[in-house]
């Protein structure tokens, strides 16, 4: 059979690669350069499973000659690539003979970039799951020395001011006798013992709107009234220091170490801020942290002590007793 | 990330031409290919990708233990990884990558020889 030889020179320049197959035998009759480039074994006469085994042709002779066409995809490795070809089947006629066109279409670099796609995209997620993670971290270490407010501050505009608050109120605790247990529990014990205590004084404060602001040693200090103007801040502390109180005596029943707090209270005006420049911490200085640390040194056993100042102020007057130290105590339980 | 040379060079719409042309020259490589025989080509291309997407400061990182451990049994040389840093030097100067990026981009790659190769 013979091809007009303007067919052939089209079929030669195509960029697809083009073979035709005998429709009977199956075997190779023609096929262009760009498909020999592919099949080093392409050559007249060759038989199409020689080429591709994977081809079950009977079954795709029986489907083509009822009029259908075959499409599939190909790949093998060629010079460390690996070649991916669209590969389309039909029937034609030439003559009256009838013969089976393929045509492959290299689509690897489809196949290439579907995969660099692929890859970029699960990197980039990585990427933003990592940096968010990060963040949360840091965001939760922030938030464990700095009040939410100075933090959403600092996030915002990436300082934090030192702000002057009229009112707000100041627990201080400490315990009673923290020098000799010292000595006596191993450290481990000791700060295992301390973390309980004052992850329950945050839980307790949190409740009631005070905000841990620093621990030192066996002291922990707490504020309400920063972040909520709304807030009665001295029936919150009141309440607060009740609490820890009623806490500790409820723990010493059944533990091992007993531990006998005292508590001072104090209110009015304070500047929080953050201090330091590398190792930064939340602090606040003034009047109200001053009168909390007095009381609490007058405190003793389960005591509640307020300065006077903080007694008169307010609705709470009533709860508190005159006490020998000069300052008010306040009627626990 | 934002002054990275993967953004100055236009981020991965522009950078991805990069990852196929040193994927291609790698291939070529009879230094470097074989290391690539047995490997399939979405492997392939995802080394090349976060090979580029790395050494141009892109969103990947990866601490040196972690490419210490994809390397350790490959039996990398040397000369493997000069030609890979001299591939990269050429990927870069054919898309017009400045000399002082390119420069920086080598010094990156070298930091790493101890790491990748034997
Ligand atoms: C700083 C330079 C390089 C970087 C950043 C790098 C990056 C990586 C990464 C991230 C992987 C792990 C892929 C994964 O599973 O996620 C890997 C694997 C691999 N690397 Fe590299 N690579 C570097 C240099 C080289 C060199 C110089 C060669 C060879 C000459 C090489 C050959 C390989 C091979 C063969 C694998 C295993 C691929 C596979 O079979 O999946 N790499 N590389």
């Amino acid at each position: 059979m013979a091809i007009a030889s303007i067919n052939e020179q089209l079929l030669r320049a195509v960029g697809v690669g083009i073979a035709l197959f005998d429709g009977k035998s199956g075997n190779l009759q023609f096929c262009n350069d760009v498909f020999g480039e592919w099949f080093d074994d392409a050559g007249p006469g060759v038989a199409i499973q020689a080429l591709f085994p994977e081809l079950d042709f009977a079954e795709l002779k029986a489907r083509i000659d009822a009029g259908g066409r075959h499409s599939g995809e190909l790949s093998f490795r060629r010079n460390r690539r690996t070649l991916v070809l669209a590969q389309i089947i039909s029937q034609a006629t030439v003559g009256d003979e009838s013969v089976y066109v393929m045509e492959c279409q290299n689509i690897t670099r489809i196949r290439e970039l579907e995969s660099m796609l692929a890859s970029y995209s699960k990197m980039v997620e990585r990427n933003t799951r990592e940096i968010q993670k990060e963040k949360d971290q840091v965001e939760e270490l922030l938030l464990n020395i700095l009040p939410r407010g100075a933090y959403d501050e600092y996030k915002s505009f990436g300082v934090i001011t030192p702000k002057r608050y009229e009112d707000a109120s100041v627990l201080v605790l400490d315990f009673v006798g923290f020098t000799k247990m010292a000595e006596q529990l191993a450290p481990a014990n000791l700060v295992s013992e301390l973390n309980e205590l004052y992850t329950a004084f945050d839980q307790i404060g949190e409740q009631l709107g005070c905000e841990r602001i620093k621990t030192n040693g066996d002291t922990y200090f707490c504020i309400a009234g920063l972040e909520d103007s709304e807030l009665d801040h001295r029936a919150s502390i009141i309440k607060t220091a009740s609490l820890y109180r009623q806490f500790l005596k409820k723990r010493n029943e059944n533990s091992e170490v007993d531990w006998v707090c005292r508590i001072g209270l104090g209110s009015g005006a304070v500047i929080g801020s953050v201090v330091g420049v590398k190792k930064y911490v939340f602090d606040v200085f003034g009047p109200a942290v001053s009168d909390a640390v007095a009381a609490n040194t007058v405190a003793g056993d389960f005591e509640i002590i307020a300065t006077d100042a903080f007694a008169a102020e307010g609705s709470h007057a009533t709860q508190f007793a005159p006490s020998n130290s000069g300052m008010k105590v306040l009627i626990a339980d | 990330m934002a002054n990275s040379l993967f953004e100055k060079y236009g981020g991965f719409s522009t950078i991805h031409s990069i990852v196929i042309e040193f994927y291609n020259s790698v291939l070529d490589s009879d230094v470097v290919g074989p290391f690539f025989d047995g490997t399939d080509m979405e492997s392939l291309i995802d080394h090349q990708t976060k090979f580029i997407s790395f050494l141009l400061g892109g969103p990947v990182s990866y601490p040196e233990a972690k490419l210490k451990a994809a390397h350790s049994n490959l039996d990398i040389q040397s000369p493997h990884f000069d030609t890979i840093k001299s591939l990269l030097g050429e990927t870069l100067t054919a898309f017009d990558v400045e000399e002082a990026d390119i420069e920086a981009v080598l010094e990156k790659i070298e930091t790493y020889r101890t790491v990748i190769a034997a």
